[in-house]
């Protein structure tokens, strides 16, 4: 397999100059042909372990790429889906009636969450005041997932979720992600949002799909 | 990104303040950075990536050395540029010292040595063609009395010199936006060169940035070379021929500069395009 | 471009670029070898030419006219600095990786010829290294070669040079790797042993296989051994006394208001007029080694000891004023001369002991200050062996070159060919932490990540940058010239942070810091760090024409100055 010059660096992790120094001093086993440089992967690859140097033909930087992707409020909320007239009398239950109206999630993976999310609640309670609490796996779910998604659910009657200000909660965002990363950048987006009063009340009168999305759009694009 | 420099070997004579207003002029369209050498020693090295030239100045680059710095400063601030000046920090021999050269262009008059023998055209000395054979950077050959220019012009033969003329003339055309003019003293059909540029893939940068093509099929190159505006910087590709050519058909380099006192920018063989 | 002139694509040497070398090496140890006999021959036929004048009073002329000229072939037809050459040769195989200027071929050897020809008191050996390196390394440079195998080309073309001039294989490859390139991998050496054998054949073939001082056997006892570290501090001290000659020579003449050719002839004269009462001090001065190594140098101790002293004042005086020639033939004269008298002395104070010949005794000499003046007992103890084909005297050979060069170097930390490389900085010897730090450019090294803020921008704003960013440095720029002005450091804005009725209030040019030592970007990198150092920094922007281009950091000089290690060292 032949290699560029930018490759090469990109493999060796070092600047292009450095790898242009590197020919050029004759450190660095390299065939000619016309103006061109073309490196041979094996070959390389026995230099490098000869030298020690790590040597990774990278896809990673591929996959940093759509890690480093900004996810968005919006974009997870509309994945989620909005939720009303949620039912039950405890957080275990409201929490399974919720899960029950998760379509992209089988039977399984419905059980296995719940316990998670209910290990969580145990801890602390996620309830984050002025009725609002944002259940959420301690440990990111693994792997599979691929983008964060936000699962917005209006109870029924609000319920004594144990939160800080001792309120009663009236709706849940559950927050799943395939990262800490995501997982702590959409809290930090939701907790933005909260913090608005208006907002807050807004969510009090329990706004359809269209306009709960459109309002979290405007309240991103502000900030 | 790094602001790209040029190097002026400083002469502190009248002639030397010319090529310094012209390197000046160049550094200012280009925005990039001025830097001087003010020579203490007749001779200095430059060591290229594979090869090494001494250039041995005449006697003039030496005269009034306490001067020199002010002068050099005085004169590039009159055409609005602050030049930085470098102090050789390496030297081969006592008064050998090694003049860097990771420049991005270098600004010769005609002849560095016994200039004032040889002030007439039809002469580059040899140590400015060992210069841009050797070098990794295009060199301006400025005209003997300061020029502003607003045209570039380039020579485009169809060798891959001359593609990286091209492309240098690209590159100075978008950084000063003056029109960019093609001449080409044809060799085959324009058909074949039109199927170069296609095959080199600078077609589109091609109808972007240039201006007007002159393509001449026939006629002496002394009346080809009557076309060049006088007020333009010609870009153009050294002809390396190898040295038997050289002898029996002449240097075709030296006839253009013979034939024009334009300002030249050569881009020697070693000369890689930008990316 | 025709491809026949690129071996290095020919289908035999693509395989492997070893084969490529040794072939090359072979050629450049052959021109090398070949532009050796051809000083040899040359500088015979002058001393000979010339001989026809020794006799007459105005005879001291004669070095003045050969230095002058070699002077002025140097300064004004070649341009080419004075000096012999194998500095500027470890020089470049240190900084430029062994690039030479292709007039460096040809022109020591000329010069050289006229000085030492006309009896100036110098070696013909460091201008042929000189030329055989330079000879390396313009093949090299016409078959494009890189940077590595161009310096064992210019370790080949000194091998080559060595071993054809003294008939000498062994002292030809380790006086290369001793002093020219300072490193011994399995990749260097084998073309270079073979540019020595090539070398050494060429001379054999032109002027036959001869060995330069033969003698006869020496029986060497226990005593003698013992006697030999007398021999060995005397000669440290000749070596010592040499350096500082020549050094001190230089300083004189360079005060002299003259031209360089008139300097030089005022040093030849000066030799001349001594050589008129000791001719032994003119010339090269084989032919003397010779008759002492043989033991048939007649003169008394008074007189031995004072043409020692008058051959390192001609020597200083022909070199130190301009003349053009190298160390090493005087060495061997003035290490014999040493042994000479010390062996007189010896058996003055101990008549009764039965002391060997004398002529061993001028050999060790030889030795002693071989070792000591280039600092290489190796060289110094090959070179004497193989000169003399004398295996018998390895023991003490072996002896005084170690504790000569000891000596030497207690006294002068370095040599003295390298002597003024260590002094500006220049020694860069493979592997060790200046090389690397001298192949490493800013350029490598800078980082530019950083996020420029504007002078004017408010603390508010400047939060939601940092909120984004993942540096702690901020360099801080003029809104309208886009000039740096100072720094920012996530420290200096602590004491605002928690304060948010502050963050409008306070603006960025406020709270940086606007006295920041900057860093140019073609400073050395251990100037740098001694910076760093010194101000306990650890990164520092990088600042051309008052524009910011990045930083530099010592977590990435390590991580990079550890790369160029590896790569560097382990073959």
């Amino acid at each position: 397999m032949k290699l560029t010059i930018d490759e090469v660096a990109q493999c060796l992790d070092v600047p292009l100059s450095t790898v242009e120094r590197w020919i050029r001093q004759g450190r660095i086993p390299v065939g000619k042909s016309g103006g061109e440089c073309i490196f041979q992967k094996p070959i390389l690859e026995v230099w490098a372990k000869k030298h020690n140097i790590s040597f990774t033909l990278s896809d990673k930087k591929v996959k940093k790429h759509s890690q480093d992707k900004p996810v968005n409020l919006f974009n997870a909320m509309a994945f989620g889906g909005v939720y009303y007239g949620i039912e039950g009398d405890s957080v275990s239950e409201v929490l399974e009636s919720a899960l029950k109206n998760i379509a992209f999630l089988d039977q399984d993976e419905k059980e296995t969450l719940w316990v998670k999310l209910l290990e969580r609640e145990e801890m602390a309670s996620t309830g984050i005041g002025r009725g609002i609490a944002i259940p959420h796996p301690r440990i990111p779910l693994d792997e599979s997932m691929e983008e964060p998604v936000i699962i917005t659910c209006f109870l029924k009657n609000p319920l004594d979720y144990r939160a800080v200000d001792g309120f009663p909660v009236f709706v849940l965002f559950i927050l799943l992600s395939p990262s800490i990363k995501t997982h702590l950048h959409l809290l930090s987006r939701l907790a933005f949002c909260v913090r608005d009063a208006s907002f807050v009340e807004f969510l009090k009168r329990v706004p359809d799909q269209e306009k709960l999305l459109e309002k979290v759009e405007n309240l991103e694009y502000a900030s | 990104m790094m602001i790209s420099r040029l190097l002026h070997i400083f002469q502190n004579t009248p002639l030397g303040r010319e090529t310094l207003l012209q390197a000046a002029y160049f550094t200012k369209k280009l925005r990039a950075s001025l830097t001087i050498y003010i020579p203490r020693h007749i001779k200095f090295l430059m060591y290229f990536d594979n090869d090494v030239v001494q250039v041995d100045l005449d006697h003039s680059y030496l005269v009034s050395p306490d001067t020199a710095h002010d002068h050099a400063v005085e004169i590039a601030r009159e055409a609005g540029v602050e030049p930085s000046f470098i102090e050789p920090k390496h030297f081969t021999a006592s008064a050998l010292p090694d003049i860097p050269t990771d420049f991005d262009y270098m600004i010769c008059p005609r002849s560095i040595s016994n200039l004032s023998s040889k002030l007439g055209l039809g002469y580059i000395g040899p140590k400015v063609q060992s210069i841009i054979n050797t070098a990794n950077f295009p060199v301006l050959i400025a005209s003997h009395v300061y020029k502003p220019w607003k045209n570039i012009v380039v020579f485009f033969g169809g060798s891959a010199n001359a593609f990286n003329a091209l492309k240098l003339g690209f590159l100075i055309q978008n950084i000063t936006n003056f029109p960019l003019t093609l001449f080409t003293y044809a060799e085959t059909s324009f058909e074949a060169y039109q199927k170069e540029i296609a095959d080199q893939g600078v077609e589109d940068e091609l109808g972007l940035r240039v201006e007007d093509w002159q393509f001449f099929e026939s006629g002496n190159l002394t009346d080809y070379l009557y076309n060049v505006p006088h007020d333009a910087l010609v870009i153009l590709g050294a002809f390396n021929h190898g040295l038997i050519r050289d002898i029996m058909f002449g240097n075709k380099l030296e006839k253009i500069q013979t034939s024009i006192t334009n300002n030249l920018l050569i881009v020697g063989s070693r000369y890689s395009a930008v990316g | 471009m025709k491809p026949w002139i690129y071996p290095a694509q020919w289908a035999l040497f693509k395989m492997d670029d070893r084969l490529l070398m040794m072939f090359i090496g072979a050629i450049v140890g052959t021109c090398s070898g070949f532009a050796a006999v051809v000083l040899n021959h040359s500088l015979l036929f002058l001393l000979e030419w010339l001989s026809q004048w020794r006799q007459h009073w105005w005879a001291f002329i004669l070095p003045a006219i050969g230095a002058a000229l070699s002077s002025l072939f140097l300064e004004k037809v070649v341009k080419e600095g004075a000096g012999h050459g194998v500095p500027e040769v470890i020089y470049s195989v240190s900084r430029y990786g062994g690039l030479l200027r292709l007039r460096s071929t040809f022109s020591r050897l000329v010069s050289s010829c006229l000085t030492i020809g006309s009896g100036g008191s110098a070696g013909p050996e460091a201008p042929v290294v000189m030329s055989g390196s330079a000879i390396g390394s313009n093949i090299a440079r016409f078959f494009s070669l890189n940077d590595r195998q161009r310096v064992t080309l210019v370790g080949c073309g000194a091998a080559g040079a060595i071993s054809s001039i003294f008939n000498a294989p062994i002292a030809g490859i380790v006086f290369t790797v001793e002093v020219i390139l300072g490193e011994w991998t399995a990749l260097n050496i084998i073309p270079i042993a073979i540019a020595a054998v090539a070398g050494t054949e060429i001379s054999r073939a032109l002027q036959g296989n001869q060995i330069v001082f033969s003698h006869k056997v020496f029986a060497i006892d226990m005593g003698d051994i013992i006697a030999s570290i007398g021999v060995a501090v005397f000669t440290a001290a000749a070596a010592i006394l040499l350096t500082h000659g020549l050094r001190s020579m230089h300083k004189i003449s360079g005060k002299v208001r003259a031209p360089m050719w008139i300097r030089a002839a005022i040093g030849g004269s000066m030799v001349g007029i001594i050589g008129l009462s000791l001719p032994v001090v003119l010339g090269e001065g084989y032919h003397s080694v010779h008759t002492m190594i043989e033991g048939n140098f007649s003169s008394g101790l008074a007189f031995v000891a004072i043409a020692c002293l008058a051959k390192i004042i001609a020597t200083s005086l022909t070199l130190g004023w301009g003349g053009s020639g190298g160390i090493f033939a005087p060495c061997l004269v003035i290490g014999s001369l040493v042994g000479l008298a010390y062996h007189r002395a010896l058996s003055m104070l101990w008549p009764s002991a039965d002391w060997v010949n004398e002529g061993c005794f001028a050999l060790l000499g030889m030795a002693g200050l071989i070792s000591g003046m280039l600092q290489a007992p190796l060289t110094g103890i090959f070179l004497i062996v193989e000169i003399t084909g004398g295996y018998a005297v390895i023991l003490p050979l072996i002896m005084v070159s170690a504790i000569s060069a000891t000596l030497c170097h207690y006294i002068e930390p370095s040599s003295f060919y390298l002597k003024e490389l260590v002094d500006r900085g220049h020694l860069l010897r493979p592997g060790t932490d200046a090389r690397v730090l001298s192949d490493l450019s800013i350029k490598e090294l800078l980082e530019t990540d950083c996020v420029c803020v504007s002078q004017n921008m408010s603390l508010r704003d400047f939060v939601k940058i940092v909120e984004n960013s993942r540096r702690n440095y901020y360099p801080v720029e003029n809104d309208e010239t886009g000039e740096f002005v100072g720094m920012l450091h996530l420290d200096d804005i602590r004491p605002y942070l928690f304060n948010r009725m502050l963050y409008d209030a306070v603006l960025v040019g406020q709270i940086m810091n606007p006295h920041v030592a900057t860093v140019l970007p073609d400073e050395d990198l251990s100037k740098i760090l001694r910076k760093m150092d010194s101000q306990r920094l650890f990164s520092m922007p990088v600042v051309v024409n008052n524009r910011f281009v990045g930083m530099i950091s010592k977590a990435t000089l390590l991580d990079k100055y550890r790369k160029e290690l590896m790569v560097q060292t382990s073959f």
